[in-house]
């Protein structure tokens, strides 16, 4: 038989209110006369205060996100593109750095992220139209599907280019990658030129392309 | 001097304040609306109505997703000993398309929704009050992104009342009592 859990304590004594009410009129009591002396205080020292707290609390939420996150995204552009070795859909590894000398869109993805799904056939289409010009699109997918799954969704969207299973400290050394579709646009040096979160049009992403293959875009 | 410093003060707090709630927000796209304590008498069993909602500009699959590799809603729970978890109604999604697909229709779960829960304390179980804990698996997404699955903590309370006794019927009275 289960036991009851207990809840609080029915009699805990209530604070009685700073202010006192006579004949519906409210007289300050000597807590409201200390805060009057409060008031003098060295505006230098509230500046420090609220400083201290605005710390605590940027700090505080920083500490609530558990991934490692080395870099913040945002720094990102203009960094070398940490290197990792991921496993592709056919069993082989394969390394960032082996690309070296080529454009890199790397595209991190899941099978569950619905815009990801329509940047597919756009990356399918770039990949190639600049293939012979040095684009390589790699796919990561950040799933906790099985390979097989993964490898059945991309072989239904027609993927034509490599899709690595990705993993957590990766994502965690491209910012943490907290949405996706998240796309990082590599150089030929292997540095990061751009990072696009989010669903944006197939004109955007061929600009970076062409950005990351040293190419001259014409301004819009 | 003073109004100054109270002033700088308010604006750092604001803008600290304004960050974190999108920090926040980024990281809670969905949350439980708290229940009141719902009384079921032991022995029968009553429904406790959770209800959800999702944050503005947010949207979560629903529990029959339209595709079958999208993550839909699950409300996962462990009751106490002696407390049974029946049947858990999830509602109807709304075909939404949305801009990154306009063509497509998505069964999703936006704004408030609610999800019942079947409770049925055994006839065994000494009326109290009892905690159910568990966890709502969603995955959410907005107009142009979409985030990792998440699990929501979820908790309620049941009251487990003795009941009304059972209706005794008036025994049988002779013919003869009232000659």
């Amino acid at each position: 038989m289960s036991t009851p859990e207990l809840h609080g304590k029915p009699n805990t004594p209530v604070e009685p209110p700073q202010t006192a009410f006579h004949d519906g009129v409210s007289v300050p009591s000597a807590g409201m006369a200390n805060a009057k002396h409060s008031r003098r205080r060295d505006p230098v020292i509230l500046i420090v205060i609220a400083m201290v707290i605005s710390i605590m609390l940027v700090f505080g939420i920083q500490r609530v996100h558990h991934t490692p996150v080395k870099t913040p995204a945002g720094q990102l552009p203009g960094q070398p593109a940490p290197d990792f070795t991921l496993t592709a859909l056919d069993g082989k590894t394969m390394k960032l750095s082996d690309f070296r000398g080529k454009a890199v869109l790397l595209n991190f993805w899941a099978t569950w992220c619905e815009p990801c799904k329509i940047e597919m056939p756009w990356f399918i289409d770039l990949q190639k139209k600049y293939a012979s010009q040095g684009l390589q699109v790699l796919g990561v997918a950040m799933d906790d599907a099985g390979p097989g799954e993964i490898s059945s969704f991309a072989q239904k969207m027609g993927v034509n280019y490599p899709v690595l299973l990705g993993k957590e400290e990766v994502g965690a050394e491209y910012g943490g990658l907290e949405y996706l579709p998240s796309t990082f646009y590599i150089n030929r040096d292997g540095k990061i030129l751009d990072h696009v979160f989010g669903l944006v049009s197939k004109s955007e992403i061929e600009t970076n392309i062409q950005k990351a293959l040293g190419q001259q875009v014409a301004a819009k | 001097m003073i109004h100054r410093a109270l002033c700088a003060c308010a604006i750092v707090l604001s803008s600290t304040l304004a960050f974190s709630q999108d920090l926040a927000r980024a990281k809670t796209s969905v949350t439980l609306v708290p229940a009141e304590i719902t009384s079921i008498d032991r022995g029968h069993p009553g429904t406790v109505q959770l209800e959800f909602r999702v944050a503005r500009g947010f949207h979560i699959n629903s529990n029959k997703p339209s595709q079958e590799y999208l993550k839909k809603t699950e409300l996962k729970l462990d009751a106490p000993t002696d407390i049974v978890i029946g049947r858990i109604t999830y509602p109807q999604g709304e075909d939404h398309s949305f801009p990154f697909a306009p063509k497509e229709k998505l069964n999703v779960y936006t704004g408030e929704f609610g999800i019942g829960v079947m409770v049925r304390p055994l006839s065994t179980v000494l009326p109290a009050k009892y905690a159910v804990h568990g966890f709502l698996k969603y995955q959410a997404c907005d107009n142009a992104a979409c985030y990792p699955p998440r699990q929501l903590p979820v908790s309620f309370e049941v009251k487990v009342t003795k009941g009304k006794p059972a209706h005794r019927r008036n025994p049988a009275q002779s013919p003869h009592a009232h000659s």
